[in-house]
């Protein structure tokens, strides 16, 4: 924990500076995690305030201040999950396979060709972006925060809820999936 | 692990270096603060008017559950039973019953030797 059970506490009751410190304390963390699964720079911000909200209404549903971590981070994954769907009805009329141009990023990115660096970024996350279009929003956040955040199956399984094993099958599926996808890529001849 | 799960490993670690932590700006705090209280404004309200609506529901409930109760008093002597339901039906009375009538007698005789033994 980043911070005090008892600031929490504080926080549940209404203390707008004991909010305040929780929010100073777990804002770069949350940011980078919502970074990782979103893959937008430019909406980060705009998602992790939508976490600290939900956080102030919700403060007083939280058990104790023990599960805190994984409440904050199941807050996350939800406002993740609600902005990648609006992203995807948004860019539903694009195409969904991994198109000509996302072929090209691939070459590049195996290529290596000394481009410069946060074009570089930018094309890492497009080319994910793309992969991760042939698994729903859920496994891809789901995938995320295993591969990508690192997070233990003990720690997904208190953020969701859910059995070790229903996490395990539905991680294999999704890596699978993305596997697929990323084969395809290499079969077009670009990687 | 096959060659190609190595290789997803690899781009995974690749997406995590292309997606950095990033630090909050500085409208992070105050933006958050206004949205939370922009959030309060729209609860605040909605509290407001949804506790008289509940009272005005509760009341137009218990208005309708009483008014079924009178209702149901008046209603049972003509519709008790099946039975009496049908019997109360007037539609038969309407219904039409038609039925061939014969208006000239004569084109519908018997052939003569009928009636001669008939008429004998």
């Amino acid at each position: 924990m980043l911070i005090e059970q008892e600031l929490i506490e504080r926080a549940r009751t209404g203390d707008a500076g004991a909010f305040n410190q929780v929010v100073l304390a777990y804002r770069k963390r949350i940011l980078g995690t919502i970074s990782r699964l979103i893959g937008r720079p430019e909406d980060v911000e705009d998602v992790a305030q939508e976490v600290f909200v939900r956080l102030y209404y919700s403060l007083d549903q939280l058990r104790t201040a023990e599960v805190f971590e994984p409440w904050l981070y199941r807050l996350t994954v939800n406002a993740a999950y609600d902005y990648l769907r609006r992203v995807k009805r948004r860019s539903e009329s694009r195409m969904a396979d991994l198109s000509e141009h996302q072929v090209m990023m691939a070459d590049s990115i195996a290529g290596g060709r000394q481009e410069d660096e946060e074009r570089q970024r930018g094309k890492v996350r497009e080319f994910m972006d793309a992969l991760f279009r042939h698994v729903s929003e859920e496994d891809r956040l789901l995938l995320t925060l295993k591969e990508v955040e690192g997070l233990s199956l003990k720690e997904l399984e208190a953020i969701y809820g859910a059995k070790e094993n229903a996490l395990k099958v539905r991680l294999f599926r999704a890596r699978q999936r993305v596997l697929k996808a990323y084969s395809a890529a290499k079969e077009a001849g670009t990687l | 692990m096959t060659d190609g799960d190595y290789q997803l490993d690899g781009l995974f670690q690749r997406y995590r270096a292309a997606c950095p932590d990033v630090d909050a700006g500085p409208n992070f705090m105050p933006t958050l603060w206004a949205k939370i209280e922009n959030r309060r404004g729209f609860a605040f309200t909605f509290e407001r008017l949804a506790k008289p609506l509940m009272t005005v529901l509760a009341a137009v409930c218990i208005l309708l559950f009483v008014l079924n109760l009178t209702g149901v008093g008046q209603n049972n002597s003509p519709a008790a039973s099946y039975t009496d339901a049908l019997a109360a039906d007037s539609s038969a009375e309407r219904t039409y019953y038609t039925e061939a009538i014969r208006d000239d007698p004569s084109r519908f005789q018997a052939p003569v030797e009928f009636r001669h033994s008939r008429s004998r």
